[in-house]
């Protein structure tokens, strides 16, 4: 029983990145109606440059690469709007699916290439620190990772219900006619919103690569996979269904990793999801409205 | 000088040409009724005119300014305000929420309050629901807030898409009423109509669009004249 509720705590607590995940995917989703399947890959790839602060400055503190792999983050994010839409037919359901998986292929051969292929030790924080209550016991780098991940929501709530970007993107996603009759720039929210859900991915990656210990160019399609799985979970172009399903995903894995070990683990997630895609198709929080 | 001129306006949809070369005037001060049947072009005129969709061909004049083929932004800024058909509110943001992205390219925070006020004394229904999602509305509910959304923008002249489509008569009587009110404000209107026995009442210009083409022009009094017109828009109950 013990093992379990440590499992279920520790799973939920890595969650929160599966939640950042799927909220990126979410969010573009729900602006532009397309998936940005290069998000994952572009968020490891944010996180990876954030390592560049310790080649600039050998010895930087770990929360300065963090914000070197935020801020990369968001530049990439405003790359894959760039190279991916902006220039691409909207109107055809595959362009963008396919830019954008080029998108994902390009960036893993670049971490590939650049990294000659060999996982890249990543700055730790809290790893010393740890919680306990008996046998029970709270790991500091996941606590560390669930506070900053939350801190993270907190700020993209308030810029989604309380400035005029966060008014802007919300009218686009729920009538992207009306929001331009109001004149809002369409293509302008678009970008913003890559850049918004980069600094997202980019903070993300730096999470995941701070609680393994290390970053890999193989975190990318499964992190794809997992998020994407988080986005149908919690409905499509919901954020607070992709924050309870990231960390439900979080809790679920890791509690069938502790029974049937690592290699089945991901079965199970798909099975899980398969299970929502048969009797929950909308998600936990299908959106009251979408365009009509 | 006309406020709005449309000059041989042609806009497709990729090989099908809604507006066949449409040109008509918007008189300073007026109010301007667009009749015709389905399909005849009226949508596609109104939001080739927002900068939604972009003429092929043809010009399109604003107080003296070419805006043909510009952003929606830009139209708007220069202030020309759509009401879209089938109103197209914002349904999961409050009332509140829509108005103020009515006045989204608007700075001046102190007169967007004002404005927004001045709204709900208009709309004393939208003041009761200022927190309530907008999705919420009833359809006359959803009317209002779509026409204060866009007099948000404090338009020199408002476009109205079929505002009376799928509303109770009642309610009908009501958005006539506001659109005589707003008139005396100083706004000019053009909008597009199926009710013809409501238009007249307010209208002091008619056109009638058919298949793409203007295929009349003239004051209420030449449009109640016209026996085709009357049979097919007024119903031939009339006199």
């Amino acid at each position: 029983m013990l093992d379990f509720l440590q499992a279920v705590s520790d799973g939920v607590l890595f969650g929160a990145t599966y939640a950042l995940i799927g909220i990126g995917f979410t969010l573009v989703f729900g602006v532009m109606h397309k998936i940005n399947m290069a998000y994952a890959a572009a968020s490891v790839g944010g996180a990876y440059c954030g390592l560049l602060v310790l080649k600039v400055m050998a010895g930087a503190p770990a929360w300065l690469v963090f914000l070197g792999a935020f801020a990369a983050g968001g530049v990439l994010g405003w790359m894959v709007y760039l190279t991916c839409f902006h220039f691409i037919p909207l109107s055809s359901p595959l362009a963008t699916l396919m830019s954008t998986v080029g998108m994902l292929l390009l960036i893993d051969e670049v971490i590939v290439h650049v990294t000659n292929g060999m996982p890249q030790n990543y700055p730790l924080m809290f790893d010393d620190v740890m919680l306990r209550a008996g046998e029970f016991t709270l790991r500091g780098d996941l606590l560390l990772v669930f506070g900053v991940s939350v801190l993270v929501m907190i700020g993209l709530l308030l810029l989604l219900y309380h400035t005029r970007l966060g008014l802007a993107t919300r009218a686009v996603s729920q009538q992207p006619v009306a929001a331009q009759l109001c004149g809002i720039r369409l293509v302008r929210v678009n970008a913003l919103t890559f850049v918004v859900t980069g600094l997202l991915g980019g903070i993300a990656g730096a999470l995941i690569g701070a609680s393994v210990g290390m970053l890999s160019p193989l975190l990318t399609l499964p992190l794809t996979v997992k998020g994407l799985i988080v986005t149908v979970i919690g409905g499509l172009g919901s954020v607070p269904g992709a924050i309870v399903a990231g960390l439900l995903v979080g809790g679920f894995e890791n509690v069938l990793q502790l029974y049937r070990g690592v290699t089945e683990r991901d079965l199970y997630v798909m099975l899980l999801l398969f299970v929502f895609l048969v009797f929950r198709p909308g998600g936990i929080f299908a959106p009251k409205s979408g365009r009509d | 000088m006309s406020l709005l001129k449309i000059q041989d306006v042609v806009t497709a949809y990729g090989k099908i040409e809604a507006l066949k070369g449409v040109s008509l005037e918007v008189a300073p001060g007026s109010i301007t009724c667009l009749l015709g049947p389905n399909g005849a072009g009226k949508t596609t005129l109104m939001m080739t005119v927002a900068g939604i969709l972009k003429p092929r061909k043809g010009g399109i004049s604003f107080a003296g300014e070419e805006i043909a083929g510009r952003a929606p932004h830009d139209i708007v800024a220069r202030g020309v305000a759509l009401v879209p058909e089938n109103r197209l509110v914002f349904p999961a943001m409050t009332v509140l929420e829509n108005l103020l992205a009515g006045a989204y390219q608007r700075g001046d925070k102190k007169a967007v309050a004002e404005d927004i006020d001045r709204m709900y004394a208009r709309f004393p229904r939208l003041r009761e629901r200022s927190a309530q999602h907008a999705g919420t509305l009833s359809g006359g509910e959803q009317q209002m807030l779509a026409v204060a959304r866009a007099l948000m923008s404090r338009p020199r002249l408002l476009l109205m898409d079929e505002p009376s489509l799928g509303l109770a008569p009642l309610v009908v009587e009501e958005i006539f009423r506001i659109i005589a009110e707003l008139h005396r404000d100083g706004v000019s209107i053009f909008f597009v109509e199926q009710n013809a026995h409501m238009a007249l009442k307010v209208a002091q210009h008619f056109f009638l669009i058919e298949q793409g083409r203007i295929s009349f022009s003239g004051t209420p009094g030449a449009l109640a004249e016209d026996e085709v017109i009357r049979r097919a828009y007024l119903g031939s109950a009339q006199q």
